[in-house]
């Protein structure tokens, strides 16, 4: 795991949940400004994924590898499925969401910096 | 998931229902926990089911519990209730039986699986999931 980046999506993930949080409680659908959001944290991720693979093809594998790839797997996935999900659902429950997905995005990636430790 | 077609009725309202709103949230959480047992469940089955067996065929289980509920709840008809309804049902139990059988026989589960210790791992979610799940059921079906 590289620090720099995995810190940029726990802060971005966390501003991001806590926006659309807000959003939710103001009875709002999911805008624009959310889904940026999520294509930007979903961009840093592929990055990060990216990096992550080609260091285990060069020997440098984490101790928990089925661990650490399923966590990476389902971090990328995350932020498409709360897009579609959100688009589908144009009320407040659909900011819900992407609030609830952009919570566990932080959790996911420490965990992976736990595993790869 | 653009609109269903007008003609399919009184099925498309009761999917609106269970699949829309605060329902869609469910269908969210039920499609990622899916995804997250089932990505790692696949991963330990095929390289070390071995070490653990029972855990990991638990959690490939659970996997497919969630997978099919957060269809059940998506779609919505009255079968699909059904469906919804059971799995929650067995999720209940399951996370109730295996998560007190994880602390009373814990050498039985020396791998932990989402419904260990009532889900402490996946902060409780896999406890709470299943009621909201039953209870959004009966909630809608009035």
């Amino acid at each position: 795991m590289v620090d720099g980046f995995a810190t940029t999506i726990i802060v971005a993930g966390l501003v991001l949940a806590g926006f659309s949080g807000l959003m939710a409680l103001l009875d709002r659908p999911p805008g624009l400004v959310q889904l940026v959001g999520l294509t930007v944290v979903e961009v840093i991720l592929l990055v990060q994924a990216a990096i992550a693979i080609g260091r285990m093809f060069t020997g440098d594998r984490p101790e928990g590898m089925a661990t650490f790839v399923g966590y990476l797997l389902t971090a990328v996935l995350l932020p498409p499925l709360a897009a579609l999900l959100g688009i589908a659902e144009r009320t407040r429950w659909g900011s819900a969401i992407i609030a609830a997905a952009c919570l566990v995005i932080p959790v996911m990636v420490v965990r992976l910096q736990q595993v790869w430790g | 998931m653009g609109g269903p077609p007008a003609a399919e009725g009184a099925r498309t309202r009761a999917a609106r229902r269970t699949g829309a709103g605060f329902g869609r949230l469910l269908v969210a959480v039920y499609a990622f926990f899916a995804l997250a047992a089932g990505v790692r469940a696949g991963w330990q089955l095929a390289t070390r089911l071995e070490e653990a067996p029972v855990a990991y065929l638990l959690s490939a289980l659970a996997a497919a519990i969630y997978l099919v509920a957060a269809i059940g709840l998506a779609r919505g008809g009255p079968a699909a209730r059904r469906v919804a309804a059971a799995c929650c049902s067995v999720e209940l139990a399951g996370v109730l039986g295996v998560g007190t059988a994880s602390l009373i026989w814990a050498d039985a589960f020396p791998r932990a699986t989402v419904w260990s210790s009532y889900g402490i791992g996946y902060a409780f979610v896999p406890l709470v999931l299943p009621v909201l799940g039953l209870a959004w059921l009966r909630y809608t079906a009035k």
